[in-house]
């Protein structure tokens, strides 16, 4: 027998965070799933972007993903803990299922899921509130930067003139980014904080030119210059060339420490 | 009598004219300018035009130098990919903007400028493009004030003012001879002092004023003035003149046009 929660709440609410958490608790099975908000003209969700999953399989290798394999949630191992996180602008009017979305029921129903649990940031009392803001209006602008990697300064420049409001009124903005040396950064900002958060993924790749893996920018505000923001980023991306300058002196000794032969 | 000292002005008309103002308000007749009149700004002749009409004495910034020489300062003294690009987006506009004449003026300019015991220079009296910042090791700002044989170092460059008295300073020296035991000297150093007039057009001291510096010969005082100006003026003609827009927005914030260099001791030897 499986246990099955939705977790829902508004962006930067802390909702990833907080599955994290709770999946590391768990010592058995864990499997993830990610639904799609609904947006409006006022209101925009962030398109379905990866870093969620890619960052929750990289803190937790053994996560199922359960977009990959229905299976997993619809015939769930013993003691299985699935978490599904779907976004949600406003707060439910009742708590627990009834109070979810009817097309998000739809969702769940068409997936043979019925949520034991439903916890909504903002109303459920043991979740935090810190983060969890009420918005009005939320525009919300993402780029696709797969097998792009950063000059480490630039990044650094370019997510300071973001999240201080160099392109609009940046609420909150996410992204996985590469650098060159093989490792890669969850950049995380949310407006109620007073800074910004730079987590380390757990899988560095060698630096063997441009890393196959997610690398996404997610931006919501208001008033955003997204020609600006991705004018910048251009500047910030390193080309073949740029990129094998950086890696060459860390390939030979990323070379010498394979070939030396461990004292354990 | 007291003279006034101004540095750093990066093309920024509404900044150069409310220093002026300022100082001109005060009576001071003597003005010394530390160079870096272009660059990232939108109104590089006509900073310039108002500097040769008030026949200002100027030595030539890192900025003046990069312009006329038609090279960009060089890559490693830039921080990020991203500084370099945009110092190159207004090294080109502001390139094509300044006239022959502006130009030829700037070419003129003196790498120094000597008044009695009084050295200005941009930087430091090695290079436009060194960096002397109030942390400086004490032996190295000495050595570079004293080498130059002056008892006080007017600078720039950094767009951090700061006033710094390098006193009580001594160096220990064993004489060993032959025979005798070692013979011990203590020699007294100088006082001197560095005095950076922080930047007019581009101040980088956590706020949005215009700073500059005045001395006063009489009672050695150095104060360090901060001037109110029409930042909004600059950063909409920014805009206008089709820089990089991340300009305005950082010169409204009181931040740098683009990043300083990690490594500020840098000098430059292309």
């Amino acid at each position: 027998m499986g246990h099955i929660w939705l977790i829902t709440g508004p962006p930067g609410c802390g909702k990833t965070n907080w599955i994290l958490n709770t999946l590391q608790n768990h010592s058995g099975p864990k499997a993830y799933l990610q639904l799609h908000g609904h947006s409006s003209n006022e209101l925009e969700q962030a398109g379905n972007v990866g870093i969620d999953r890619a960052w929750l399989k990289d803190q937790i290798p053994d996560l199922q993903h359960a977009e990959v394999n229905a299976e997993l949630v619809q015939e769930p191992q013993k003691d299985q803990l699935t978490l599904i996180e779907w976004p949600q602008f406003h707060p439910p009017k009742t708590v627990g299922i009834e109070g979810a979305d009817p097309s998000l029921l739809n969702t769940l129903s068409g997936m043979n899921l019925s949520p034991q649990r439903v916890l909504n940031f903002g109303c459920d009392a043991e979740l935090p509130d810190q983060d969890t803001l009420r918005f009005t209006r939320l525009e919300s602008w993402s780029l696709n930067l797969h097998g792009q990697v950063w000059d480490p300064n630039s990044l650094s420049s370019f997510w300071f003139e973001l999240v201080n409001g160099a392109y609009g009124d940046v609420y909150r903005a996410k992204a996985l980014m590469n650098l060159p040396d093989g490792r890669a950064f969850l950049c995380n900002w949310m407006v109620s904080q007073p800074s910004s958060q730079f987590l380390p993924l757990k899988n560095v790749l060698p630096p063997l030119g441009r890393p196959q893996r997610t690398s996404e920018l997610v931006v919501q505000g208001k008033a955003l210059n997204s020609p600006g923001i991705e004018s910048t980023i251009h500047d910030c991306l390193l080309s073949d060339e740029a990129l094998e300058l950086h890696q060459a002196p860390l390939r030979e000794q990323f070379n010498q420490q394979q070939s030396t032969p461990s004292l354990v | 009598m007291k003279q006034a000292v101004i540095s750093c002005l990066h093309a920024n008309l509404a900044a150069v004219e409310a220093v002026l103002a300022d100082i001109d308000q005060q009576g001071i007749n003597t003005i010394t300018c530390l160079g870096d009149l272009v660059g990232y700004g939108p109104q590089p002749n006509e900073v310039v035009n108002l500097i040769r009409q008030r026949n200002i004495p100027t030595c030539q910034g890192c900025w003046d130098e990069d312009i006329i020489d038609g090279l960009n300062a060089c890559e490693c003294s830039y921080p990020s990919q991203l500084a370099e690009r945009r110092g190159h987006r207004a090294h080109h506009w502001t390139e094509q903007q300044l006239t022959e004449d502006n130009k030829a003026f700037l070419a003129t300019l003196p790498m120094t400028l000597r008044r009695n015991s009084h050295l200005f220079v941009h930087g430091s009296p090695n290079s436009q493009h060194e960096y002397l910042l109030p942390d400086m090791s004490a032996f190295a700002a000495l050595e570079r004030v004293d080498s130059a044989g002056a008892e006080i170092l007017f600078c720039g460059h950094t767009h951090q003012p700061y006033v710094r008295e390098l006193s009580e300073g001594s160096i220990q020296v064993k004489v060993q001879g032959n025979k005798e035991a070692p013979v011990e000297h203590e020699l007294k150093l100088p006082v001197r002092r560095i005095v950076n007039a922080g930047s007019v057009g581009e101040p980088r001291h956590g706020g949005t004023k215009a700073t500059y510096v005045i001395h006063d010969d009489n009672t050695q005082e150095i104060t360090i003035h901060e001037v109110e100006y029409d930042v909004a003026a600059t950063c909409q003609a920014i805009v206008n003149a089709g820089l990089p827009e991340v300009f305005a927005w950082r010169l409204s914030h009181g931040f740098e046009y683009a990043e300083r260099a990690d490594d500020a001791s840098h000098v430059c030897e292309r």
